[in-house]
């Protein structure tokens, strides 16, 4: 059983780094071939052809890409994630990492919790009031919140509780590194925006798992054996309705991620989101490879733990 | 399960305290917005991110111009009617043609204390033309050829030949030739990228790569110590977003805004509207190098197939000026008749289409790029001239990064461009069109042009400049290497009670900082 797991582990594990291997070589690749040049931004429009020489020198983009890529993972695997070429000239990505990865993941983290009770209350009620009014109110905040797109929430969000009823900041994110409480204040909005769309489609999920749940044969059966409606409702509803949630929330972390990149603008979070939008647009190849070997290795661990939590609620899962 | 149900009373108080939770998110988000004392500025740079260097003669982006114009100064500056006055130059004289003098102001200190010299000035003109450096704006001074120190005071600049637009690229504008101390560039090396030292009103204290910066007033400033002791400028990537945070009253200044948004925040008392045509110009780049845009008339025809007021009005909301030339409206000569050849002229546009060697519907790719509005400037030229002369023009869309490398190359026929922060006549007609210009991307060489170009460069006298530059821009209109499309305003959005700052139509931002006040 306990070496069972830890063959699992293992296998998933190394499925990660091959996974992660191949995504950061299709971005590496990719970024490569899209038209551009980091040392226009960085040397400006007026530079010399012999400047330009040099600032390709200095950092390899003369040599075969193949020799690059090779040189970037042998960097990588030491913890080496290079320099910005041309957004924050020679800065090092570990350091920029380190003051904007905290916000992403506290903006993230905080969507998802969002989401999650925002749905489980709303779901739940959705459920249980089948064709009520509950039901219908839910529901339909739900396919609004879908078709919503999340920038556009996130403005609406601000004229409402920001220059409207000045609740929250209009613009900043403090970091939580900084102060807890200012985080939970000036992340709110942006969080909501984020948590929004995600919690109308859990929502959606965690209702008709629950509806459908609730007509399966062993609930009669407890039914008819006398259990009282809560426990039920726990054990044999909620704990199989669990299942299809949990998956989903996994699979919306990617879209999480998309949406923290729009939302980090909006908003003005120093996070990684928006610093992979100027690095893509400024062809600063060593922060856009970091950004993306981020982005990827959340997604894989998110999966992991989301496999974990399901084989959890669901012992024949293993 | 007992543990996990709440009894009445809990429940109530729990419903209550969730109840005041926005209170008191709100009395905090008051606490921190109500906190605007005049002794801080929050001024956003607003609609850019990117910031690499302070260092002036390495300066490639504007935010990057818009700390050094706070944290240096050159031997001149613009006034607020654009003209040309002594800065850290007490007084400037052309001795003859070629030699330029300027005497400096005495007591100027720089940030690390040490006294402004001659010195100073002769190492920071020749380090921005030392190719080491690497200064995008070595082009702009290769024109001299020595500089002498007759004494601590006194800077002579003696040029190969006459070079009237020098004076320009000696101002505090984005030419580099701010003034640098050179102890400390020696003693700092490349960490002066990001360590500057100046003269100016503001020191930098702290820079958070993405974030923003932080100015210090400067106590020995030689124009007397800044009234606001502490600016602070976030970067704001959103233009949009810099206007929530105006009105959220997390910012008092901006540094650009949004053209959709201007109509309505003129009408809005709250907010402080500044606005003009601005130093830049929006234009259809072409490539007369390759067909169809090597036949003078294919290029003319096109350039009368738009309306142009129509264009400034559905691109930028009304926001900026049809062009009249390819000089913006603050440099050109005034008073000047809209050129046939830049008016909407359906007639004049197919009869020179039909003179062309090219058929209306030969291949056409125009490159657009960008977001919003400099897309639409593709998008409605192309619409409105396939309308009237039956072209085919297709859009091809990239983004600036990959365009702009495709102009430099010459690997495009036409392309959505502009420049913004020229202030020199020659910037625009000598950089664009000369035939060693260095953003000449379209192949234009007509020698009459440039016997032109050389003879605006040697007039000092501005008002003879102007005329000369004028006859090069009809020239030029006749031969339509470019079609000139608009120039766009300018704009910042301040706090109702912010006084003091002077708007130039070249988007200064930071030179202003020393004079405002919160009130």
């Amino acid at each position: 059983m306990a070496f069972a797991l830890l063959r699992h582990v293992v296998t998933r594990s190394a499925g990660v780094m091959m996974l992660a291997l191949m995504g950061a070589a299709v971005v590496f690749f990719a970024m490569r071939a899209a038209p551009g040049d980091p040392a226009l931004t960085a040397l400006g429009e007026g530079a010399s052809t012999e400047t330009i020489a040099a600032f390709r020198a200095r950092w390899n983009l003369d040599e075969p890409l193949i020799v690059q890529f090779g040189l970037w993972v042998a960097n990588a695997l030491r913890g080496d994630f290079g320099q910005s070429l041309s957004i924050a000239s020679g800065t090092d990505v570990y350091a920029l990492f380190a003051n904007r990865l905290p916000n992403t993941l506290f903006i993230g983290v905080y969507a998802i919790i969002l989401a999650v009770l925002i749905s489980l209350v709303a779901g739940t009620a959705a459920a249980l009031n089948r064709g009520g009014i509950i039901d219908t109110v839910a529901t339909s905040i739900a396919a609004a919140g879908i078709s919503m797109p999340d920038f556009w929430i996130g403005y609406v969000l601000i004229y409402a509780f920001a220059l409207g009823l000045g609740w929250f900041p209009a613009y900043g994110f403090i970091s939580p590194l900084e102060s807890p409480t200012g985080a939970l204040l000036s992340g709110f909005l942006p969080s909501l925006a984020i948590a929004a769309p995600m919690a109308a489609s859990f929502t959606r999920i965690l209702r008709s798992a629950l509806i459908d749940n609730a007509h399966r044969d062993h609930v009669r059966v407890a039914l008819s054996l006398g259990h009282g409606k809560t426990f039920i409702f726990l054990h044999h509803i909620l704990r199989n309705a669990l299942i299809p949630f949990v998956t989903v929330i996994g699979l919306q972390v990617r879209y999480l991620l998309g949406g923290t990149v729009v939302i980090e603008r909006i908003f003005g979070i120093n996070g990684v989101g928006s610093l992979m939008i100027d690095a893509a647009f400024g062809r600063d190849y060593p922060i856009v490879q970091a950004c993306a070997l981020t982005f990827l290795l959340i997604v894989l661990l998110v999966n992991i733990v989301v496999d974990l939590i399901c084989t959890m609620l669901n012992p024949r899962m293993r | 399960m007992d543990a996990l149900t709440l009894n009445r009373r809990q429940a109530l108080s729990l419903v209550a305290a969730a109840a005041t939770l926005p209170i008191s998110f709100r009395a905090q988000a008051q606490s921190t917005t109500s906190q605007s004392p005049a002794s801080l500025l929050r001024a956003a740079i607003t609609g850019y991110t990117v910031i690499n260097t302070f260092d002036p003669a390495k300066v490639t982006q504007l935010p990057e111009s818009y700390v050094v114009w706070a944290v240096f100064n050159a031997l001149v500056k613009f006034n607020e009617k654009m003209e040309i006055v002594p800065d850290l130059a007490e007084s400037y004289s052309f001795i003859d043609p070629t030699t330029l003098e300027f005497k400096l102001r005495k007591g100027v200190k720089f940030h690390d204390g040490s006294d402004l010299t001659s010195d100073d000035v002769k190492f920071s003109l020749e380090r921005v033309l030392d190719e080491k450096t690497a200064s995008p704006n070595r082009a702009k001074l290769s024109s001299i050829k020595t500089i002498e120190t007759p004494d601590a005071h006194t800077v002579r600049i003696i040029t190969q030949a006459p070079f009237a637009p020098l004076l320009t690229y000696l101002a505090n504008t984005r030419t580099g030739t701010q003034i640098v101390p050179r102890k400390a560039v020696e003693a700092l090396g490349s960490k002066f990228d990001l360590n500057p030292v100046g003269t100016g009103a503001y020191v930098l204290k702290e820079w958070k790569t993405g974030s923003g910066v932080k100015l210090e007033a400067f106590p020995d400033y030689f124009d007397g110590a800044p009234k606001i002791q502490t600016v602070t400028m976030p970067l704001i990537g959103e233009e949009s977003s810099g206007l929530t945070a105006l009105q959220g009253g997390q910012i008092d200044l901006t540094s650009t805004a949004p053209f959709a948004s201007i109509p309505n925040l003129v009408k809005d008392p709250k907010i402080k509207v500044y606005k003009q045509t601005g130093l830049n110009v929006r234009y259809i780049g072409l490539n007369g190098r390759k067909a169809p845009f090597d036949d003078p008339h294919f290029r003319r025809a096109l350039a009368m197939a738009f309306d142009r007021q129509a264009m400034v009005r559905s691109v930028v909301f009304g926001e900026g000026s049809p062009a009249t030339g390819l000089l913006p409206p603050a440099i050109a000569k005034p008073g000047q008749p809209v050129p046939p050849s830049l008016t909407f002229n359906p007639a004049a546009a197919k009869a020179e289409l039909a003179k062309s060697k090219y058929p209306a519907d030969t291949e056409i790719k125009l490159l657009i790029w960008g977001p919003t509005w400099w897309r639409k400037i593709g998008e409605f030229f192309v619409i409105q001239v396939n309308q009237v002369l039956g072209t085919k023009i297709q859009i091809e869309a990239g983004e600036s990064n990959a365009v702009f490398g495709r102009l430099r190359s010459g690997d495009y026929q036409a392309a959505v461009w502009g420049w913004l922060g020229f202030i020199d006549a020659d910037e625009y007609l000598g950089d664009l069109l000369g035939k060693d210009g260095s953003r000449n991307f379209h192949g234009y060489n007509n020698p009459a042009f440039e016997a032109l170009l050389e003879k605006g460069r040697s007039e000092v006298d501005p008002a003879v400049r102007r005329d000369v530059y004028r006859e090069a821009e009809l020239m030029m209109l006749e031969d339509m290497p470019l079609i000139p499309c608009f120039n766009s305003n300018v704009h910042n959005l301040s706090v109702p009670g912010l006084k003091g700052f002077t708007q130039l139509p070249y988007s200064n931002y930071g030179d202003q900082f020393a004079k405002l006040q919160l009130g």
